[in-house]
Formats: structure tokens, sequence, C-alpha cells
């Protein structure tokens, strides 16, 4: 009985975000003190279907962004932990990968604009990838860390004295044993980028816009509609991915 | 000659490394510190130290790290007590489905999204007073408690601990089996300790501990949170993050001041950090 | 190693800052207007504005961005952005010597002033184009921007004045002037509030104004002594009626659309536009009750323009050039007046137009609820120098809300 209660709490809890954003993409004239939308109507959603969508080009930028931020995170932080790990001052780099990771992306990205801008990046894709990646690289050089153990290097070298190329031995022995780990940099990474706002918003120059910039600015002009069919994109590729591999969406780095 | 190249290949991509990860927020910190002092940035005049001294006159930015600690603090305390007692007091719930599974779907789910939901849920209009006002215990929006946007900050806990607590019960969880946590109760019952004792002494500080670098890295997370503050906080009191991102909104004049906020709130936060890393360095890997 | 990653790092901002030089304003505008036409074609441009209102992003993605297309083959590319966060970001582009991310900007007033500061804008350019000859640039509400003479370096974009909406249904009887609102607010709490943003302080302005009694005193350069004293007499009458307003004071809307949402729902009477045709556009759109109606009090509010500004290091001044032009050709500004469209009225001289379209301007859909443009021009009151706004919105946070 009580572990019932407990899981009803949960899940009214867990649900009513999800169910209160498709009533908000569906709602037309919905005012205080209606409870439910007085009428329902597919514009917002239809907006989807339309040529030059916004949203769906929104959506297109968002996936783009994150997966190029995974893709580079991940194997720039699976290279940078090799070398992390047989570095003299492991400990010390180990240190320094805290430093990005754990300021606020916004609190970063305003300090870095200047030079964005200098790089003649501020506005641009690339100009939010790199802001991304300074966090996304140190955390999957973290995540990616415990992978190079002393274990590890004694994988490779016994298969190179079996015979295997450095190639061989990167390729048959040590990335099938790394690739859970780095399954799950690849998930992290993408959320991690697919999730934020605030570097975003910051570095693009509100020219990027990206899902959560469009969330944002939906709400800014009060089209709670819109915010709604944004929000519900935003919420996809995440879900899928649980259904892929539920621990790939969390796990804790060092 | 080989392993030459090798190592220059590392030491280069140590280097690169060094130079995004290290190399361009302490640049950036540096000219936010000469921007602070009137030596760089659009309308620099020359060096004026009237931008360091303002700073006792305003009060802003203390009482803005101040809310944003009381926030911090209290998330997090909140989402931890959750966490625990589901971990100590639901164990057997926690393993049976559909709660492992439940407890990934608040992961989903963007600060900012779930910030635009509370506010739809929660505000003086929203569907909670909707339902109240047809259930007749409210006549106006106005007789709605305030949830969000409200001086305490209660919006942005609700909305972190919403974020933080699924995530730390995973994480505690996790310790809980790894650590045999279980075996240990049974030993500890049988060796004639209670529950309660066993709760208090045993498995609270082992959990506590060896989460601890995590607890650290989310309470600074929410010291800096940003999204979520800036739908459901109120123009004053701001959290740190809202704060330096809006000192620039009206007057270029005023920039000066925005970067000596961020240096400074940088500059604590980078403290804290020193901190965690002790700290995992202490109960390493 | 350290010495490397400084030598490095300078390698990159040095790689960063060779890029190619923009030309100079005079280059760009030393070209007939057949040769603008043609640099412009095809080519890229990009608009930085404010994005606040669907109706007006409606009008700009789905009216001009097909148009610049159709006509030139121009793709017009827009992006959120004003205030000082644009200043900052084009002084550091103009300091670094590099091209802009932006070709045009939508500003006004202390944008305006703060651009010229530091020179990041490309002109005189007014005059070079061919719909200039439309433009009502005798009116004096329209040639000077917050007391700055425009003098070609920005082109007025349309024209409007602020205004107070209430709903009809819970308000029988608003208050006729500023005189009246303290009263009016105490008999009747948790009605009223003020945006903390750019319309709010248009409304403080206003209120400041008339508070004095006398609007000469606002002309010309900012006076600080008629600073003091005014907004010294406003911050007293705020917080006396303070304890009045929606949710007591304690707290004030930061933008304008959540005011809309919270008088859309009821939860306050009433809310303000700089636009006074905008509360026919949201009644139209059904985002206002059908009993919504604005007014101007006496003795008046501020009426302004907004203006369209070409960056000095636009990549794409010729775009540029083109765009502006043909948003303030009579089709776009007919189009952008039309209450159901945008409601922004023209800044086009009628008298100068072809008859037929003048023709078409006079037939527009009549404003149903917003007070009409004759009975309001005698209730116009000019905008004062930026300083005194700039100023306003940082006591406003000092005296008002932080207490």
């Amino acid at each position: 009985m009580h572990s019932r209660l407990l899981i009803g709490l949960l899940m009214l809890l867990f649900g009513l975000p999800f169910g209160l954003l498709g009533l908000l993409a569906l709602a037309q004239g919905w005012h205080f003190p209606q409870a439910l939308p007085p009428a329902y109507s597919l514009a917002a959603l239809r907006t989807l279907g339309a040529a030059d969508s916004e949203l769906l080009a929104g959506l297109g930028r968002s996936l783009l962004l994150a997966g190029t931020v995974a893709l580079l995170a991940t194997a720039g932080g699976f290279g940078v932990a090799r070398a992390v790990a047989r570095s003299r001052w492991s400990r010390q780099w180990e240190a320094a990968s805290y430093l990005p990771y754990a300021l606020p992306p916004v609190l970063l990205a305003t300090l870095v604009q200047p030079f964005i801008i200098r790089l003649q990046l501020s506005g641009s894709g690339g100009g939010v990838v790199l802001g991304l990646l300074l966090v996304a690289l140190p955390f999957a050089t973290l995540l990616l860390r415990s992978f190079w153990s002393v274990q590890a290097r004694e994988y490779e070298q016994l298969a190179r004295t079996l015979g295997c190329s450095a190639r061989q031995a990167f390729g048959r022995v040590l990335l099938p044993l790394a690739w859970p780990l780095l399954r799950t940099t690849l998930f992290q990474t993408f959320l991690l980028a697919w999730f934020d706002f605030g570097l975003t918003n910051v570095l693009s120059v509100g020219k990027v816009r990206t899902l959560t910039v469009q969330v944002f600015s939906y709400v800014g002009e009060a089209n709670t509609a819109l915010a709604a069919v944004a929000s519900l994109l935003l919420v996809l590729p995440p879900a899928l991915l649980l259904g892929l591999n539920r621990t790939a969406l969390w796990r804790r780095p060092g | 000659m080989a392993l030459d190249i090798r190592r220059f290949f590392s030491t280069t991509l140590l280097g690169g490394y060094g130079l995004l990860v290290l190399g361009l927020p302490l640049a950036g910190l540096g000219y936010a510190l000469l921007g602070s002092l009137g030596l760089a940035g659009p309308l620099a005049a020359g060096f004026t130290p009237r931008y360091w001294l303002a700073l006792g006159a305003n009060a802003g930015l203390l009482y803005s790290a101040l809310f944003s600690t009381w926030v911090a603090l209290v998330s997090v305390g909140v989402s931890v007590a959750l966490a625990l007692s589901l971990v100590l007091r639901a164990q057997p719930t926690l393993r049976r489905w559909p709660l492992p599974g439940l407890l990934y779907v608040p992961l989903l789910l963007p600060a900012l999204v779930l910030a635009f939901c509370l506010f739809q849920l929660l505000s003086g209009a929203g569907w909670l007073a909707r339902l109240s006002y047809g259930l007749e215990w409210i006549g106006s929006p106005a007789d709605f408690p305030e949830l969000v946007q409200d001086s305490a900050g209660l919006g942005i806990i609700l909305a972190q601990v919403l974020l933080t607590f699924p995530f730390l019960t995973l994480l505690l969880q996790a310790i809980y089996q790894e650590s045999r946590l279980d075996e240990l109760r049974q030993l500890s019952s049988t060796l004639g300790a209670s529950a309660g004792q066993f709760r208090g002494r045993v498995a609270v500080p082992l959990l506590l501990r060896r989460a601890a670098p995590t607890l650290l890295l989310n309470f600074i997370a929410t010291l800096g949170a940003y999204d979520v503050p800036l739908l459901l906080g109120r123009p004053h009191p701001q959290m740190l993050s809202v704060f330096v991102a809006t000192r620039q909104q009206f007057d270029l004049r005023e920039l000066p001041m925005g970067y000596l906020a961020g240096f400074l709130v940088a500059l604590g936060l980078l403290a804290l950090i020193g901190i965690l890393i002790k700290l995992t360095r202490r109960h390493a890997l | 190693m350290k010495k490397t990653f400084l030598q490095l790092l300078t390698l990159t901002l040095l790689a960063g800052c060779s890029a190619d030089q923009p030309r100079t304003p005079q280059q760009v505008l030393a070209q007939p207007w057949a040769q603008v036409e043609n640099a412009g074609r095809q080519q890229p441009v990009s608009m930085v504005m404010w994005q606040g209102d669907p109706l007006i992003n409606r009008y700009m993605t789905g009216y001009v961005k097909p148009e610049m297309k159709r006509r030139y083959g121009i793709d017009l590319q827009l992006a959120a952005g004003q205030g000082a966060g644009l200043v900052q970001t084009l002084a550091a582009e103009q300091a670094a010597g590099q091209h802009s991310e932006a070709d045009v900007v939508w500003i006004n007033g202390e944008t305006f002033y703060q651009l010229r500061q530091v020179d990041a804008l490309l002109g005189p350019f007014v005059d070079k184009l061919p719909n200039a000859r439309y433009l009502d640039l005798q009116n004096s509400f329209i040639n000077t921007d917050f007391q700055q003479p425009v003098a070609g370096m920005e082109c007025p974009w349309g024209n409007v004045q602020f205004t107070v909406i209430y709903d009809s249904a819970r308000v029988s009887r608003p208050p006729r002037s500023f005189a009246e609102l303290p009263a009016y607010v105490r008999a009747h709490p948790g009605q009223f509030t003020i945006p903390n943003e750019f319309t709010g302080m248009t409304l403080l302005k206003s209120w400041m104004i008339s508070l004095s009694d006398n609007p000469a005193l606002f002309q010309g350069k900012f006076d600080e002594a008629v600073y003091r004293k005014w907004s010294g007499e406003l911050w007293r009458v705020l917080n006396a009626s303070k304890p009045y307003f929606w949710k007591q004071g304690r707290t004030f809307p930061e933008q304008l659309a959540p005011l809309h949402q919270l008088f859309a729902n009821g939860e306050v009477a009433f809310t303000f536009s700089c636009n006074d045709a905008e509360v026919d556009n949201k009644r139209n759109q059904g985002v206002f009750p059908a009993t919504a109606r604005a007014y101007v009090p006496a003795p008046g509010t501020i009426q302004n323009s907004h203006y369209l500004g070409i960056v000095r290091g636009a990549r794409h001044p010729e775009a540029a050039l083109l765009l502006v032009n043909f948003l303030i050709s009579p089709e776009a500004q007919l189009k952008k007046m039309d209450p159901n469209v945008w409601g922004d009225h023209t800044v086009l001289n009628l008298a100068a137009l072809p008859a037929a379209q003048r023709r078409q301007f006079e037939q527009l859909p009549t404003r149903r609820y917003a007070p009409r443009r004759e009975t309001i021009q005698n209730l116009a009151l000019p905008e004062p120098d930026p300083e005194y706004m700039t100023r306003l919105f940082k006591d406003f946070r000092t005296e008002v809300l932080e207490k």
C-alpha cells in the first residue's frame, strides 16, 4: 500500500509536466479560470508541417550542434584522457578539467565571448560548438579517464606482443573494451549540448536559434502553444535515448 | 623514434586541451578583470578603481550571492533528504518495476522546459489555481498562494529539487548496492543494532561521504543556475547567473560593473571547485 | 609548457584578426543606386531586432522575408537582440576591425545614441534610398530621436504613442489623467503594476513629465537638477501607491508579454503598450478580452519613432540598403499599419504619395478599440534625452523595486 502510494505519487508528479505540455500545445484561447481549454486546435502542431518551419529548422540545428559536440567531445576526450593518464602531471590535468566543467555555462560564455568575437565565431554555429566543447570536452575526459587504467595499458601491450599492429590493437582490443563507456559518453555529451540554453544564447547573440532558444523566445512573447510544441520536441530525443539505453542517461564523472 | 612521435602527439594534444579548457576561461577572467578596471571593453577610458570602490556601496551582488546560497542549500538539502529516505526506507519499492525507470523520467526534461511547466502549473492563473477556483477555494488569482516568482525562491527551489532528487536517488542507490549495504544491515541487526542505529551510524555517513563530490558539484551547479531562475525568479532578489547576465540591459556604462560581478562570481566558484578537487582526491575514485 | 600555450593563444588570436577589413562608409555610399541594386542581389542580409511580439515576428518572416527573396533574391536572416547587449557586440566587432555579424539593426533612443558614440553606424544613408522621398521628415516626432537629430544615420520605420490598456468589463471609469491614477490605484488594489522594461520606463517618463506640469523642462540635453527633482517626486508617488499595486508591489513583471498575460487572465486590469494600435491587434488575435480598450491619459504620453540603422562593418551593406528601402516602401508600410498585421503607424507623409496609394492608407480597417490618431496627437509628448530613460531604469530598481 505504502509502496503503491509512493509510485502513484511519483508518476503523477513526473507525468504532470508532459500532460500539461500536451494540453498547452493543443489549447486555443485558454484563459483563467477555465480548467480545460475551451477549444482545441492543431494550429501550433501544424507549423511543423510548413516548408519553412522555424521549429523544424531548430530541431535540425539542435540535432546537428549536439551531435557534432558529442562526437568531437567523445573522440577528443578519449585521446585526451589517454594522454592525461600517461602524463607526469596526471592529477593536475584532472583538476584542471573541473574548471570549465564546474563554472556555470552562462558565466563561462560571458567570460569567453570577447575572444569568440575576435576569432570571428560570434553568432555562428562554430562559436557555439567551441563554447559547448569547453564544457563537454573536460566532462568527457573525466568520464573516460577511468578507462585508461593500468589494466587497459596491459591489454594493449599484450595485444602488441601477440603481434597486433598499433592500429589493430586500438581497433580490435581497446575500442571494443571501451565501447560501453564511449557510448555513455556520447549520450551524455549529446544531452549536455542538447539541454543547453544559456551558453548558446549568449555566444550565438540570438542567431543560432536552437530549440531551447526558441522555447525561451516563445515564452517571452507569451506564445504558450508554440513554446509547448518546442518543449515536446526537446523531450523527444532524450526519450528515445532512454528507450535505447537507460544507463546512458545517468553517469557521474570521476 | 615512434615513441618520440607519439610523445610529441600526446604533448600537442594536452597542449591544445590546456589551451581550450584552461587558456580560454582564464583569458576571459583576465579580460573581465581588465574590464572592471576600465582597461578593456568597448567604452574603456583608462585605469579607474571606481567600479571596485562602488562595490562597497552596492549591496546587489552580495544580496544575490546570499540568495543563491540559500536556494542552493535548500535545494540540495531537500533533494538529499528525499533521496536518502527513498533509498533507506523504500528499498524494496526501489528495486521493483516501475521505479528505477520512473526515476529517469525527470532527466528527460531540460531545466528551461521544467521551469516553463512549473510556471504554467503554479502561477496565480496557472492550472492548480484554476482547479482551486473551480473548487471554490479561491475567488481570484490573487488569492492563490505565491509559489513561483516569490520572494523566498520557492519556485526555483522546487524546480531544482525535481531536477536533482531523482538523479541523487539513482546515485545513492548505486552506492548502496556497490557497498553491499543490505548485507551490512543484516549483519548489524544480527549484532543487535536497531534499524535506526544502522541508518544513522552506518548507512547515512557512508552514503553521504561517498556522494560528497557529486553533492558539492550539484551545489555549485545550483548556485550558478540560470535557466530556472530566469523564468521562475523575481527581478529582485536575483540569482547570481541572472544578476551577472542582466547587468548590461540598458546602459553600456554599466558594463564594467558587469565585468566586475562576473569576475568575482567566477573567482568565488573557482574556490569552491578547489575544495571539490580536494574532496575528490581524498575519496579517490 | 606554459610558454607554448601563450604562443599558441597569441597565434590563434592573430589569425582571427588578420581577416579582410570592411569597406569605409564613403566607399559604400558613393555607389549609384543601380550599382547598389546589382551588388545587393542574391546576398544574405542579417537584421537584429526585438523579437518579443509574435505579430511583428510574423510580419517579418511571413511577409518581408519572402518579398525580399522574390524581389532581389535576398535571404533575410533575423536575429534577436537590442539595447546595450547589441551595442556591446557591435562595439567589440568594431574594435577588432572586422565585419559585423549584423547588417541592419532595429533601434531608437539610447541604442542609437550609444551606437553613434562607438561609431558603429554606417551613414548618412537615408538620402540614398529612392523611397526616402515619401518620408515625413518635417515631423519632429520622426526627424528627432530622443532629442537627437536623426541626420540620415538611421531611417524612420514606424511611429507609435504610449497608451494605457484596460478591461472595460472590470474598469468602468479608468483614471483620465496621471494625477487621478494614485487615488484610483488606492481604491482598486491589486489591479495595477509597472513592467520593468522599455514600455514600463516609457510609462514612468510620461508620468514624470506630467508631475512636472511643464514638458518644456525635458527638452534638450539631460538636466541633472530637473531629473533629480522630478524623479524624486515620481518615486515618492510610486512608493506611496506601491502597497496597492499587484502583489502589494513586492514584485514587478520583467517583460511586457507576461504583463499582457496577467491582463488576459484577469490578474490585473491594466496593461500598457508603446504601440497605440496594439489593443486592436491583440484583441483580433483573441489574446485580450473583447472588452479591452486603450486610451491616453492627460496631460499626454510619449510619442516616438523607431528606426533602422545599417552597421558600419556590415558584410552586406548593399543588401542592407535594399532591405531598408523596401521596409519604407508604401506597400510595406501599408501592410505594417494594418492592425491585423502589426498596427504600426506609418512614417510616410501621406500627402507626398500618389492619390491611389494615399486612399489605401486612409481606407485601412480602422482601429476599433484604440483611440484614433487625430484625437491623441495633441496629447503627444516628445521623447526626452536618452539619459532620462537610462537613469529611470537604474533608479526604479534601487528606489522602488528593491525597497
